[in-house]
């Protein structure tokens, strides 16, 4: 099938696919889920080399259990969502067990918007992720899922193994943290007046 | 109310923040995806060989199925002589049977009966 075939079938069905030896299903996966993992991750730990690395790592797990994925069993973006959250988590604990890192610091993403409206942009997008940051590590999961990644609180709560109502609490509690990790800084990052 | 709406009443004052970081999203540079489209297709298995129509099951026509059922060929073919010695027997003149009962009756009697006289009384019948 050709690649640009692929792009209304399902992940499942391109799983099925590149299980079944298609390269088209190979290449279709890697531009859809790719993105996906190293944005979770990178806006997970914050760091564009670490995000990297577990995204690799998750993908690389995928393609190995695609020829066993049974079909129904999962839904590919929650598994795939689930496997970088875990790495994350394995990273985060193993950073603040260990010495601290001074490249710790979030790197801006690729954006190119223009002048006045990027420099505020990039100010935001560090602010915020310097915010996610100094969060618990569950509720920073929880806060990126929801209100980064869009997810519905059911997903979130198959992708963090937990009752739909604890995703709730952690989100409220996380969005209170993030306020006043941020209220000293409202005027500055142009939200105040939104 | 949809999903988006309800995220948002939910984000309250943060909203505007998080739609800008929603906007913003990390992107993995073109050299990562290169990356990993080339270890997806290194890890990817073998196309399955196509897999040959399994041929259509035989037929199997009513004959062979009788013929079967009382055994085979063989068994047929005693089946078949036996008949025809049956028909025979029916069509051949009478006067052959007659001749047989009537040339030496007791003797022919005496030697289709397996058992004779004495065994009979032998036996107290």
């Amino acid at each position: 099938m050709p690649y640009d075939a692929m792009n209304g079938e399902s992940d499942e069905a391109l799983l099925a696919a590149y299980a079944a030896g298609e390269q088209a299903a190979a290449r279709a996966l890697v531009q859809r889920l790719g993105p996906r993992a190293f944005g979770h991750a990178h806006r997970m730990l914050g760091d564009r080399a670490e995000a990297e690395d577990v995204a690799q790592e998750a993908l690389l797990r995928l393609w190995r259990a695609a020829p066993g994925w049974r079909e129904g069993e999962a839904k590919v973006s929650t598994w795939l969502y689930r496997v970088v959250s875990n790495l994350c988590i394995d990273r985060m604990r193993k950073r603040r067990g260990g010495a601290v890192d001074i490249d710790d610091v979030a790197e801006p993403a690729d954006p190119a918007p223009g002048a006045e409206a990027a420099l505020q942009g990039r100010a935001r997008e560090g602010a915020l992720q310097e915010a996610l940051d100094a969060l618990p590590m569950r509720q920073r999961q929880a806060v990126v899922l929801r209100h980064l990644e869009g997810l519905s609180n059911p997903e979130i709560a198959g992708i963090m193994d937990l009752g739909v109502r604890a995703v709730e609490s952690l989100t409220a509690r996380g969005r209170k943290a993030l306020e006043g990790l941020l209220a000293g800084r409202r005027a500055e990052l142009g939200y105040d007046d939104d | 109310m949809t999903m988006t709406d309800q995220r948002r009443k939910e984000e309250g004052t943060l909203a505007s923040l998080f739609e800008a970081e929603r906007q913003y999203a990390p992107v993995p540079s073109g050299d990562w995806m290169a990356r990993m489209e080339a270890l997806a297709l290194e890890e990817q298995p073998a196309p399955r060989p196509a897999v040959p129509a399994a041929p259509a099951p035989r037929r199997r026509s009513g004959w062979r199925e009788a013929l079967r059922a009382f055994g085979g060929w063989p068994a047929v073919a005693g089946l078949a002589a036996a008949c025809a010695t049956g028909v025979w027997i029916g069509i051949a003149s009478p006067e052959t049977m007659t001749t047989l009962m009537s040339s030496d009756s007791s003797s022919l009697l005496s030697a289709l009966d397996p058992a004779s006289g004495f065994d009979y009384a032998m036996l107290g019948l």
